[in-house]
């Protein structure tokens, strides 16, 4: 459960690859919508920063669990998540409903 | 990616007046009706758990801690916190959108839901469903 130290390059790729799913794939951002997701099976990743409070990350990941997809704990908090997203305000969780390009859905559930 | 809120699903109330009691879903409406424009469910649940029974208890101790008083509700998915638990008890012939519509169905139903749940404690399954969640 303890996730090893993340390496520089492994981040950047995670970074990377959610620049792209912006780009083309579609995705929810914010707590309400990804439970949506979650209820409506729509969702294929959630991704949630590390300042997230902890009743609601195990919220989330309950709710993962029930609906069998991977949650990805972002190394980085909202600030952060939120800015690569390309986004200007703070992002705590995010739900993947379509990767477009990118390749996150195949290689991250490997990493968490 | 797998659809969870399915009927049979055991289900908490989290707001209303049956917040903190657990129910099971009957029907699910993931996309709503033209009423109701978002995704809810009819549930039917506990609303007054049946008291600690042990077998030290006399019959008439027993029979009169056993009681179960249910409720049926139609509640919007948010409302609601699903578990991993399941509860099958079938209750879709007794339990349909129409009962809600006027006192009478609406008592009826619940007599049924009633024993249908008080057999089921009886038989001492489903024992997580019939405990009260302590908050």
């Amino acid at each position: 459960m303890v996730a090893a130290k993340k390496t520089k390059k492994t981040h950047e790729s995670i970074n990377n690859r959610l620049a792209l799913v912006m780009k083309s794939g579609r995705y929810t951002l914010g707590y309400k919508t990804v439970l949506k997701s979650l209820r409506n099976s729509k969702g294929k990743l959630v991704i949630i920063a590390n300042n997230c409070p902890p009743l609601r990350k195990s919220e989330i990941e309950y709710y993962a669990m029930l609906a069998k997809v991977g949650v990805h704990h972002y190394n980085g908090n909202n600030v952060d998540l939120g800015t690569a997203c390309g986004k200007y305000f703070r992002v705590c969780c995010l739900s993947i409903i379509d990767p477009g390009d990118s390749d996150i859905i195949k290689s991250m559930p490997s990493d968490h | 990616m797998v659809k969870f809120l399915k009927p049979n699903k055991a289900v908490i109330l989290l707001q209303g007046r049956f917040a903190g009691r657990k129910a099971v879903i009957v029907r699910s409406f993931d996309d709503g009706t033209r009423d109701r424009p978002y995704g809810h469910c009819l549930v039917s649940g506990i609303s007054k758990y049946p008291a600690k029974v042990i077998k030290k208890d006399s019959a008439k101790k027993t029979a009169k801690n056993s009681r179960v008083k249910a409720f049926m509700k139609v509640v919007n998915y948010s409302h609601l916190m699903p578990t991993r638990y399941t509860l099958d008890v079938d209750l879709k012939d007794v339990v349909s959108p129409d009962s809600l519509v006027t006192k009478d169905k609406k008592v009826t139903a619940a007599k049924e839901i009633k024993k249908r749940f008080e057999e089921r404690f009886k038989t001492g399954k489903n024992r997580w469903f019939f405990s009260k969640l302590r908050f």
